[in-house]
């Protein structure tokens, strides 16, 4: 067998677990929408439809794997905005952002509203979220997924996200930036061949400069969460690095309750700052997901 | 006074978010209260809704390309509900909100239109599989029921569609 990602072999945990975890399909993930639904009258529903949900997450009773269930896009409550499949990974971002009521949000780059629509129910759709994303072609997914899930505190820009107005701060700041995307790479079907493609290498610096406008752009008491959805460190913690030496940036603890592992702290021979620790990276083969990472950061005081 | 940026949706007047916010009063029985709290823009033929925030006063001076959900759309004559806003609100309706079984409901959406004898005056309703799924618009007129529902978005196969 290929070893794929061989490069991280050092930095993986069982990276032979992790290998593993590449061959098999993922388990289909949701999302139920509290803002239109609560969890209990679902789980009901669909149990009623010969669905069986198993909990995810021991601390958001939202958070459900669906195994067998493959299509939930098919389903009239789906249509309703009752759920939203959406990888668990990615759900934890919301969490670890951990938005008050009534705040700022800026989400930087907002398609297709996953992780928007999950910070609007984790603030009980109250205050007010900016939803960025730079291309037109991608507005209307994005519309289309805020207004199926009950979303009423959003509007939408269309700014590049490293290009994001001065003109105002927020308490929360979400970066989900572009990546390379390996985390979603699975050894399967028709897509079962990971190319690196090119563009990759140009990526580290858009996500540095995105997440240096998205530091500027918060209040002196606001949190940012970056996220990528790679296990490279060139895109992640290298990344912070940037943010760390550029700026009194500081990092604070990810909290999602789920398992991962700290950031690292080398890597190719160079070293990144301590407190990179305090992000989180999140691996397949330990909660059969996305992979995954995620630094929350605030300024130093 | 705000200052909005001219990509922004005109704010509707007073006295046509009043207009519009009745209509879902006397027709199905929302009260116009559960509205207190939103913004309503207008462009062109349809009507936006956003929650009110303090922070409205900042985000103002943003280009945007959408605002909140499209509540209202215009058809004809009539200003519709879109499906939407009734999904989301319609859970306060008391009146003019039919409960429809899963046979009637694939009729619906293959097209045909349904005949029902109902105390109700020409217009929308309130479309909802069993009592409490919402989902969406229907338009009663003359002892018949047809669906306002996209039918793009909820197909007849999802109905009774095998799960696994």
């Amino acid at each position: 067998m290929d070893a794929i990602f061989e490069e991280y072999r050092a930095i993986i945990p069982d990276f032979s677990g992790f290998q593993g975890s590449l061959q098999r399909p993922m388990c289909t993930h949701l999302r139920i929408n509290r803002l239109r639904i609560e969890p209990r009258s679902l789980l009901d529903r669909l149990e009623r439809k010969g669905v069986k949900l198993e909990r995810s997450s021991k601390i958001d009773d939202s958070l459900f794997f669906a195994p067998g269930l493959t299509s939930p896009g098919n389903l009239p409550e789906y249509f309703s905005g009752y759920l939203h499949p959406q990888a668990l990974t990615s759900c934890l971002a919301a969490i670890a952002l951990d938005p008050a009521p009534e705040s700022f949000v800026l989400d930087l780059c907002a398609a297709p509203g996953g992780k928007t629509s999950h910070v609007a129910q984790l603030m009980g759709n109250t205050g007010l979220i900016i939803a960025n994303e730079l291309y037109p072609g991608r507005h209307a997914g994005l519309g289309h997924t805020l207004s199926r899930l009950g979303v009423l505190n959003t509007i939408v820009t269309g700014y590049q996200a490293q290009q994001f107005p001065m003109k105002q701060r927020f308490d929360y700041v979400l970066a989900d930036v572009p990546c390379s995307g390996e985390g979603r790479f699975r050894k399967i079907g028709e897509n079962g061949f990971y190319q690196t493609r090119k563009s990759k290498l140009k990526l580290p610096d858009l996500q540095k400069k995105i997440l240096l406008r998205g530091f500027d752009l918060l209040k002196e008491d606001g949190v940012l969460l970056y996220a990528t959805c790679t296990y490279n460190p060139d895109e992640n913690e290298s990344v912070i690095q940037h943010l760390l030496t550029e700026r009194d940036a500081r990092l604070l603890p990810v909290v999602t309750g789920v398992s991962c592992e700290p950031g690292l702290t080398k890597w190719r021979g160079r070293r990144y700052d301590v407190q990179i620790r305090k992000s989180a990276r999140f691996y397949p083969h330990r909660l059969d997901s996305v992979g995954f990472f995620m630094a929350r950061i605030g300024r130093r005081t | 006074m705000i200052q909005w940026d001219s990509s922004w949706p005109e704010l509707a007047e007073e006295r046509e978010r009043q207009h519009l916010f009745s209509q879902l009063e006397d027709r199905f029985g929302i009260p116009r209260s559960l509205f207190d709290g939103y913004l309503l823009f207008k462009r062109e033929k349809s009507w936006s809704l956003v929650r009110n925030s303090s922070h409205i006063v900042a985000a103002a001076q943003f280009k945007v390309s959408m605002v909140g959900i499209r509540a209202f759309q215009k058809v004809g004559a009539y200003i519709k509900p879109t499906t939407r806003m009734l999904q989301i609100f319609g859970g306060a309706a008391t009146r003019a909100r039919i409960v429809l079984d899963e046979n009637q409901l694939e009729r619906l959406l293959g097209g045909e239109r349904l005949c029902m004898d109902l105390d109700l005056d020409r217009g929308y309703v309130i479309l909802t599989l069993g009592k409490h799924m919402i989902l969406g618009a229907g338009f009663y007129a003359r002892g018949e029921l047809h669906s306002q529902i996209p039918r793009k978005e909820l197909k007849i196969r999802m109905i009774r569609m095998p799960l696994e």
